[in-house]
């Protein structure tokens, strides 16, 4: 039963992880970018979960734990913080128009699948094939981290890029190893709590945290 | 045989939606006021609409030219036909046209152009502004219309809409794959900018800024003015059908008999009815978004059927 | 000599008795000879093109003393399809101008080479070797350009509009030329069967290939190479625009057919994809341009480019799909390819003429001054209408059935048997769907701007309003354009048969005739029938007719009343909606692309800034290619040209030194 479903469990997955990343770049609210990093937190630890099931590692399933606790609900949490109010009106003026982000994110994506294919075969695996996806995903995470202005927006491009790095160790290789990905995932959390300090301190200090303003703090 | 029964399904597919769509927006707008604290015309009212409108006398603008009495029976006969091609009631296709997405597309194309066309025709400012919203809206769906269709083509191996429909009922684990989902999403989204709903187009609105079907029909009436009208509803209805057949494709007729029919004229009125109750209740949370911002809106849903192609690809 | 060499010599005699008649002729008689003798050469043309199409052999063979093989010109199947397109779009623009043509565009010269013109596009398509092909050619562009030029004198406009069509075209001629000296180099030997033997890997291959891509797609208005369009049909007279823009431009789309399909068959993936980018890159960029064009014949001229753009598409994809044993798809694609050549021949020089009736009826192109003359020129607008649903693709025309065929083999090619072929066309289909929905969305809008403004609603100037339907002959040409629309719509089954005889040795796999006149892709399985499609529509439409039979017996007239003025009493046909508000919002959400420059100014009233006295909106959509690729190129060119004048000053004592350096310069450089 497993087995007949399991291409497809892998496809929602995969799916859910590509449909987050594309969304990120249309919504322009602070507060439904982190819903859907959220989001896609889950569908990472998901998708974990079900290779480690197929594979029979629990290890893996212990992964995905960690994973749904830290990406899923610790950064997103973090991150959301402040009281829902303030961070509700913070809406982004991307430097790229969207409608032009969101076909360079068709581009991307097409990309990735072309270079994957191109340089390493899409091998005949399930897991294979969809391994495109997390390179689509880091992709997308630079397109971010470019195009947009608050340093709490690219902050999200960061761990977008961070979660494709996560989706292609996993997709292509079974995984990490758990202490490795534990060293990571609270690395990355560790990043996170300081650059939002940063910001928090930032936004009090000069009232906003676009980048392009804080050049002015260089002279 | 299968002629036989694919021209009876015709024919009960058209009746039924001729009787269905009307009802189909009285039932929205019953559940829009009900649901705003306001007692409502009741789901006839559509109905005593098309009545009153039928028996009153046309009037028409002084350089008004013969597009305007064309204009809205072609839109008519456009909606009529999309109820005949699509796969409605049944999947059993039309001896040689087959319910092809192309041709559909092109069916309901030509509604469009009436439509646009007649709202030129009156020589106001209102109807040409409808009239060049309406097809620049239109313009920007087509690809988003065109590639979440062919995304859905993938697993079936056909872009004939009736073996889509049949391919979902026969494999549900289809409908759930995330280049189903991905495709069903962009799909809506267009066919919601495509029949003027919101965030669109305000179906309810008759402020001269924000409309766009409503300005293209200003200078109609009559029994002009009940063919724009219900081949709209039409058009809407059976787009909804579409949809409706593409979540859950259960109840459709596959194979020829009396009690299937039935099976599959209720479960289509139905699943009808019920995707317009969602459709309304989800409108009470939209607000129309600028007409500026309508191109973004469908940027995105032409992204997501793109990828839906892409990942059709990738994952298979 | 066979019934294709006499027909070809009857074509040569005749365009030599028209051009005598021309330059000899009374000139009370000049265009009614002119027109007779120039109609008889297309209907001669016709005949030997559909024998060629049939399959009839045979030629005229030309010897002569140069050292290359003799000049034979031999229609083939496929130069058999295009000889009747050619001479197709002739027939109707000879009818035409026959009663059309006035003041400088009916004089000598201009009679002279409309029947040089002619005879040069129907034998391209004729030859069978690189030499005659070449000559035929240059007599083609030599035609055009003098007709072109006619009415110089006039307005400077269509000066620099010559000028710019000379220069292009000899660059175009310039790129086919070095393309068949790099192909006769290889081969040693000058005909078409000595080419084919190269093998289309090869070096010298691939360099023709770009230098032939070059040629014929500046021929074929493709993107970059487009320029001379937006400027050379618009101001050509409107008979000579649509010999151009549905004859002539088909002659490129033969000679890239005749390079990736008869000379060097199964070229590389990259020649496919580099065929596909430049197509669908000018089908997205002419569409675009002319979706937000108030000139009636820039308009239709920008479309031009769009739809060799999706021909070319259609080539590209049929050549990939090719390369990964895609047979029946890449079959399908081709012959929606030639399907919309012949389409366009169709429809777009209907339009043109149609264009040319309403400036001979207003002498006003711009849109936004005309309106209302669907009541004042019924037949012009009931022409112009079905050839905008051609080029709309709207079902039942012809443009309909074409791109209908390309979507299907586009969205069946990406896979064979259920496996993707390869990545290249898993990425390259779904792209080339996206870009032909956008581009066919955006069709739409251009000929519902085009046709709604010009003849619905109310006259926008007092041209407009005085408008009179044109003379019978010219509404026979416009009337026999719109039914060949319709024939090619109505019966794509026969037609696409026979195209499919052209190009395939074994068409039945990839093209049928089903029904009446329906059509059937049985490698794809897909199947359309447009006269079942009217039936039905005819069926449906029973009871809505009776409804309003019904209806209108209690109400049998429409009322008469004012249009609603938003409050006011009057609302004034300046209020309408214009061609360039109507493309407005695709302006603005086109703002990347397209770079409008807009010039708003408001002028206050004296005493007070919140009173507007007028207001004066200016809007401009220059081509981004021109100013971009272009200018910078030319403006060095002039540079590099004020240098020269001083280098070249015309003294003779100047060029005398400059030979005397160079004889010892080559002295020196031989005795080393």
């Amino acid at each position: 039963m497993f087995e007949t479903f399991y291409p497809q469990l892998i496809g929602l997955c995969t799916g859910a992880l590509l449909l987050t990343s594309a969304l990120m770049v249309w919504r322009h609210s602070l507060l439904a970018s982190i819903r859907l990093l959220a989001l896609q937190g889950v569908a990472l630890a998901a998708l974990v979960a079900v290779i480690g099931i197929a594979e029979g590692e629990s290890e893996l399933v212990l992964v995905s734990l960690l994973i749904l606790s830290v990406k899923g609900i610790g950064l997103p949490w973090v991150l959301a913080h402040q009281s829902k109010a303030s961070i509700k009106q913070i809406q982004e003026s991307p430097r790229l128009n969207p409608t032009a982000a969101l076909l360079a994110v068709t581009l991307l994506t097409i990309l990735s699948y072309v270079v994957v294919s191109r340089v390493f075969g899409l091998g005949d695996t399930t897991t294979g094939h969809a391994a495109p996806i997390g390179l689509a995903m880091v992709l997308i995470g630079f397109l971010l981290l470019i195009s947009r202005r608050r340093a709490r927006s690219q902050l999200i491009g960061f761990l977008l890029l961070d979660n494709g790095i996560a989706t292609i160790a996993f997709l292509t290789s079974g995984g990490v190893p758990i202490l490795l990905e534990f060293a990571v995932s609270l690395d990355v959390l560790l990043v996170v709590l300081i650059l939002h300090v940063f910001a928090g301190r930032m936004r009090t200090k000069f009232g906003g945290t676009a980048v392009d303003q804080l050049r002015e703090l260089h002279d | 045989m299968a002629a036989v029964s694919a021209i009876i399904i015709a024919l009960v597919q058209v009746v039924l939606f001729v009787f269905l769509a009307p009802l189909l927006i009285g039932v929205i707008r019953q559940v829009r006021a009900t649901i705003e604290g306001r007692a409502g015309a009741g789901i006839w009212q559509p109905w005593r609409d098309v009545r009153k409108l039928l028996v009153k006398n046309p009037v028409r603008a002084a350089d008004s030219s013969w597009m305007l009495r064309v204009g809205p029976v072609a839109l008519m006969v456009s909606s009529l036909l999309l109820c005949v091609l699509l796969p409605l009631v049944g999947t059993i296709p039309f001896p040689s046209i087959p319910s092809d997405l192309f041709v559909i597309v092109s069916v309901m194309l030509i509604g469009v152009v009436a439509l646009a066309l007649v709202g030129l025709d009156g020589g106001t400012a209102f109807g040409g502004m409808g009239s060049s919203r309406h097809m620049t809206v239109a313009a920007l769906v087509e690809p988003t219309l065109l590639l979440s269709v062919y995304a859905l083509s993938i697993p079936a191996g056909t872009s004939t809409i009736s073996a889509i429909v049949e391919t979902r009922l026969f494999s549900p684990e289809v409908i759930i794959s995330p280049v189903s989902v991905l495709a069903l999403v962009a799909l809506s989204i267009a066919i919601m900018a495509e029949t003027g709903r919101l965030p669109v187009d305000n179906p309810g609105t008759h402020l001269e800024l924000t409309m766009l079907h409503e300005a293209m029909t200003l200078e109609a009436s009559g029994r002009d003015l009940v063919w724009l009208e219900v081949g709209s509803w039409l058009k809407l209805a059976a787009l909804l059908g579409l949809v409706s057949n593409l979540i859950a494709p259960w109840g459709v007729v596959t194979d020829f008999s009396a009690l299937g029919l039935l099976i599959g004229v209720v479960s289509i009125a139905v699943k009808v009815l019920v995707l317009g109750v969602l459709l309304s209740v989800g409108e009470i949370f939209l607000a129309k978004v600028r007409l500026f911002q309508v191109p973004e809106l469908l940027a995105g849903s032409f992204a997501l059927a793109f990828l839906a192609v892409t990942a059709s690809y990738l994952v298979a | 000599m066979t019934g294709i060499g006499a027909g070809l010599l009857l074509q040569l005699g005749l365009g030599a008795l028209a051009v005598v008649s021309a330059l000899a002729g009374a000139p009370s008689l000049r265009s009614r000879a002119g027109g007779i003798l120039c109609t008889l050469i297309a209907v001669t043309g016709f005949l030997t093109g559909l024998a060629a199409l049939l399959g009839a052999t045979g030629g005229l063979l030309i010897p002569i003393a140069l050292p290359m093989d003799p000049l034979l010109l031999a229609p083939d199947r496929l130069g058999g399809l295009f000889m009747l397109i050619v001479s197709g779009v002739g027939i109707l623009v000879s009818l035409y101008a026959m009663s059309s043509t006035r003041g400088p565009d009916a004089s000598r010269t201009a009679w002279a080479a409309m029947p040089v013109f002619l005879v040069g596009m129907q034998l391209v398509p004729a030859a069978t070797d690189s030499v005659s092909f070449l000559l035929a050619w240059e007599i083609m562009t030599l035609g055009s350009t003098v007709l072109l030029l006619a009415d110089h004198a006039s307005r400077a406009t269509v000066a620099s509009a010559g000028i710019w069509y000379s220069a292009m075209s000899q660059l175009s001629f310039f790129f086919i030329l070095a393309g068949f000296a790099v192909l006769a180099a290889a081969s040693n030997g000058t005909s078409f069967t000595n080419l084919q033997a190269i093998e289309p890997g090869s070096g010298p291959a691939n360099v023709a290939f770009v230098l032939f891509l070059l040629g014929f797609g500046g021929k074929a208005e493709l993107v970059p190479l487009h320029v001379w369009v937006p400027r050379v049909l618009p101001e050509a007279p409107s008979h000579v625009s649509a010999a151009m823009s549905g004859a002539m431009v088909k002659i490129g789309v033969y000679g890239g057919l005749l390079v990736c399909v008869r000379l060097l068959p199964d070229g590389p993936a990259w020649w496919a994809i580099a065929i596909m980018l430049v197509g669908g890159a000018s089908a997205l960029y002419g569409i675009l341009q002319a979706s937000v064009s108030s000139d009636l014949k820039v308009l239709l001229a920008y479309s031009t480019t769009e739809n060799m753009g999706l021909v070319f598409l259609g080539l590209g994809a049929s050549m990939l799909l090719r390369g990964y044993d895609a047979t029946a798809a890449a079959d399908a694609a081709l012959v929606a390819a030639l399907l919309l050549a012949v389409s366009h021949a169709a429809f777009k020089s209907t339009l043109f003429l149609g264009a040319g009736a309403i400036i001979h009826a207003t002498g006003e192109r711009n849109l936004d001054r005309l309106g209302g003359l669907g009541a004042r020129m019924p037949v012009t607008a009931s022409a112009f209408g079905i050839a905008s649903l051609g080029a709309a693709a709207i079902p039942i025309t012809s443009g309909f059935v074409a791109e209908w065929m390309l979507l299907q083999s586009l969205i069946h090619g990406g896979r064979l048997d259920g496996a993707v072929v390869s990545v290249a066309a898993s990425v390259a289909m779904p792209l080339a769907v996206a870009v032909i929905a956008l581009t066919a969305g955006l069709a739409l809008l251009t000929f519902v701007k085009a046709y709604g403004i010009a003849f619905l609603a109310r006259p926008r100037s007092v041209e407009a309003a005085d408008a009179r339907e044109v003379p019978p002959l010219m509404q026979l040409a416009l009337a026999l354009g719109a039914l060949s629309v319709l024939a090619l719509g109505l019966l794509p089954g026969p037609i696409a048969a026979l195209v499919a005889n052209t190009i395939s040795s074994n068409p039945t796999v990839a093209v049928q005739s089903v029904g009446l006149g329906g059509v059937s892709l049985p490698g794809i399985g897909a199947v359309l029938d447009p006269i079942i499609l009217v039936a039905l529509s005819a069926l449906v439409a029973i009871p809505v007719i009776v409804s309003i039979i019904v209806s209108a017996r209690r109400h049998p007239h429409r009322t008469i009343d004012l249009p609603w003025g938003g409050g006011g009493s009057r609302a004034r046909p300046r209020m309408q909606y214009t061609a360039t508000s109507y493309a407005e919002p695709l302006v603005r959400v086109f703002d990347d692309v397209l770079k409008p420059s807009r010039d708003v100014q408001v002028t206050h009233v004296a005493e007070s800034r919140y009173l507007v006295e007028h207001v004066r909106v200016e809007q401009r959509v220059s081509d981004v290619i021109e100013t971009r690729l272009y200018r910078p190129v030319l403006n060095l060119f002039q540079r590099y040209g004020i240098v020269v004048r001083h280098v070249a000053n015309g003294s003779i004592h100047r060029y005398l030194s400059y030979s005397f350096v160079a004889l010892l310069i080559v002295l020196i450089v031989v005795s080393l």
